[in-house]
């Protein structure tokens, strides 16, 4: 071997003794971990949604940390308000964009979205004074599920599935009373969330009633006017006088079981609960209809749900970024819709998976989507409005004067969203 | 003077320190941030009282402040006499008295998030199993925790269920540490039990009994978890405890300068109820 090729081999050895040392710690730098507060929904809906973003992201890993429904607002506050960068991603309640980018726990994500991909009312959830601050990650459509065994029993003719014929809700409390037997904990109709405004706010809509000021500040005058005045009494009813809601069922994951158990004729759910309840109760034989309405009023369903957020002091943008962008993309959605069917807000989806939409189910909530749907509230202090609210009308379950009760909780809207003015 | 003065010092240092960091700076941050607010981007903003006479103007706090004050005039003597019954009842050695004395602790093994949780289920109105068992014996259904009548009687019996046990092992040990002899005494000059209770055990519990009335007040003024778990304040604000309220304001309304107002509030109702019980237990001139 002459010199010139004894120093190249040289060379050579050198250079792949330098490359093996260094490519361990190259290759470390190069994989991110993002930290990620998630809702606490079961493994089987989340982690394969995770492990797909990983599979197709190698250098980026996510620690994933899943929180109760009940507690996941109150622990996301302690975290953010640390002003870290801890979490670098976490779930945002639509209602609840403007209470976090107000405070400044949102990023921008407009430069990341293409709004074009989105549905109208996904993107309004979204945005605060102009500007994206969330990612649409679903949306969500309540209908009214019934169990066909129970009317069958009791010789009622259960509701149509067409919104045209949709049920107000003088007819579910008058075929609640004929299917209810409270001695024997057996019940005619309950809401799914049965303290939350998201599910009740629809009921005083109904009647024309405006849940706050278009600013978004004032609750008084609005939340406690006439019309939710008469629309939980209403309720109220359902618990007090007529009997045919059991009383106290505030786990919205209790109150799917009491219907899949037959224990109640009709649940008013979410589209997310048709696939529980067929997992869970395969033997039960139940039916889809649209959300009901007051006889004098206009039908009104809710909507609004998940979407993420980044932390905008995350040091890790670039990562973040790959986050928005590939979790929103086409593919991604058509698995978190098949792990978790909410609403999709990516228009493709309703066009790549058309054949599932096709049932009663699906046809209802795209209709209500085009002509009923209403979103909560706009506010930056939707936080303290929807804590307020839930707790009033979980106290009208018990009974006691509805126009007091929300007077009193208006006063305490006002006071709390005075600090937004 | 003693060379090594210190001595006590060195060791009680470690304490002082975690007493320090762990409660008494705690207690100096609170009542300092009680006096500023928050501006929505994080900032703090000194207001001065503006926290408490928002408070006292606000018909709310008053009614919790009643609910709170209602709750704690039930819960700490009846939980003192429960705790004093129950260590009256295993004081003797009897038979069986190991195991009863094990069972009356068990549910001071249970964490009170865990209790609450528990409870919350068992009395559930529509599915618990209390309700099953009262249909199934023919008794009317019960709301529990759902009736604004019967919600703090309940969380007073859950508290009680729980701490009952806990403040026993300390009157047990009061009990326990009196002479026999002075209970033979009494015996022999014809005192009847009851004598022997009023006029021997009672005033020489003082102590213990002070401590744990003291020591029981605090623990209730500061119950949050069964009310958080179970009613969140309600029905109708029947379990609206002042903890609860503090952590409303600070978690829920994103209102810490008023959380901070209403803790330095309760440190204080606490401190003046415990002066009033210990004077209350003082022992009597020239007693032991």
């Amino acid at each position: 071997m002459n010199d010139l090729a004894r120093r190249r081999l040289l060379q050579g050895g050198l250079a792949a003794g330098a490359l093996a040392a260094v490519r361990p710690s190259a290759l470390a730098q190069q994989t991110t971990t993002l930290k990620v507060v998630w809702m606490g929904w079961p493994d089987n809906q989340v982690l394969p949604l995770m492990a797909e973003f990983e599979k197709r992201n190698p250098t980026i890993k996510l620690s994933v940390e899943r929180m109760p429904f009940s507690q996941l607002f109150q622990a996301l506050e302690v975290r953010l308000n640390a002003r870290s960068g801890d979490p670098d991603i976490f779930i945002v309640d639509s209602p609840l964009t403007a209470s976090y980018a107000a405070r400044g726990h949102l990023m921008e994500l407009d430069s990341l979205i293409d709004n074009n991909r989105f549905s109208a009312g996904g993107l309004a959830a979204a945005r605060f004074n102009g500007k994206l601050y969330s990612a649409p990650f679903g949306s969500s459509m309540q209908v009214l599920y019934y169990n066909k065994a129970m009317f069958k029993a009791a010789g009622i003719e259960p509701p149509a599935p067409e919104p045209a014929k949709r049920w107000t809700w003088e007819q579910v409390v008058e075929a609640g009373r004929k299917l209810a037997k409270p001695a024997e904990n057996i019940w005619g109709f309950t809401f799914e969330q049965q303290e939350r405004p998201y599910q009740l706010l629809p009921l005083g809509q109904s009647l024309g009633g405006k849940a706050l000021s278009d600013d978004g500040l004032k609750a008084t005058g609005f939340i406690d006017g006439p019309a939710f005045v008469e629309a939980f009494t209403f309720m109220q009813k359902m618990y007090t006088e007529w009997k045919i809601s059991p009383p106290g069922q505030f786990d919205p994951a209790l109150t799917p079981e009491l219907f899949g158990s037959g224990k109640c004729a009709m649940l008013l759910g979410g589209t997310f609960v048709y696939d529980t309840l067929k997992s869970k109760f395969p033997n039960l034989d139940f039916g889809v209809a649209p959300h009901p309405y007051f006889a004098k009023g206009k039908p009104v369903t809710p909507t609004g749900a998940w979407h993420f957020g980044v932390n905008p002091r995350s040091t890790q943008k670039a990562a973040t970024a790959q986050f928005v962008r590939d979790m929103l993309s086409d593919d991604m959605n058509v698995t978190w819709f098949k792990l978790r069917p909410y609403v999709p807000t990516v228009k493709a989806v309703w066009q790549r998976e058309a054949a599932l939409f096709n049932t009663d189910l699906w046809r209802i909530a795209q209709s209500e989507l085009d002509s009923t749907a209403l979103p909560r509230p706009a506010t930056p202090g939707f936080r303290e409005y929807e804590d307020i609210l839930r707790v009033t009308l979980r106290d009208l379950q018990a009974g006691g004067n509805v126009a007091q009760a929300l007077t009193g909780a208006a006063q305490k809207m006002d006071r709390e969203l005075a600090k937004y003015k | 003077m003693n060379a090594r003065w210190w001595v006590p010092f060195a060791f009680l240092a470690p304490a002082l320190v975690g007493l320090a960091i762990f409660r008494f700076a705690p207690i100096v941050i609170a009542a300092v941030g009680s006096l500023f607010g928050t501006t929505l981007r994080g900032e703090s903003v000194f207001l001065g009282l503006r926290n408490y006479t928002e408070l006292f103007a606000d018909p709310s706090f008053w009614s919790t402040v009643s609910t709170t004050l209602i709750f704690n005039l039930i819960i700490n003597p009846f939980q003192v006499v429960c705790a004093m019954g129950l260590a009256l009842l295993v004081e003797r050695p009897t038979r069986f008295v190991h195991i009863f004395r094990a069972s009356f602790l068990l549910p001071m093994t249970v964490s009170i998030a865990l209790t609450s949780i528990i409870w919350a289920i068992m009395l559930d109105p529509t599915l618990g199993p209390v309700n099953g068992f009262l249909r199934w014996a023919g008794l009317p259904a019960q709301r529990f925790f759902r009736s604004p009548d019967q919600a703090l009687g309940t969380l007073i019996l859950v508290a009680t269920w729980k701490g009952a046990g806990y403040w026993m092992v300390f009157l047990l040990a009061g009990l326990l540490s009196i002479p026999k002899d002075l209970y033979e005494s009494a015996a022999i000059d014809g005192a009847t039990g009851w004598q022997r209770f009023w006029r021997l055990t009672l005033p020489l519990m003082r102590r213990p009994l002070a401590f744990v009335l003291v020591a029981d007040t605090a623990a209730n003024f500061l119950l949050f978890a069964p009310v958080y778990i179970i009613t969140n304040g309600g029905p109708n604000g029947a379990t609206q405890l002042l903890m609860f309220e503090a952590y409303q304001a600070a978690f829920a309304h994103l209102n810490h300068g008023r959380s901070l107002a209403i803790s330095t509030i309760i440190l204080a109702i606490i401190l003046a109820i415990a002066v009033v019980e210990l004077r209350l237990f003082r022992p009597a001139e020239g007693s032991a």
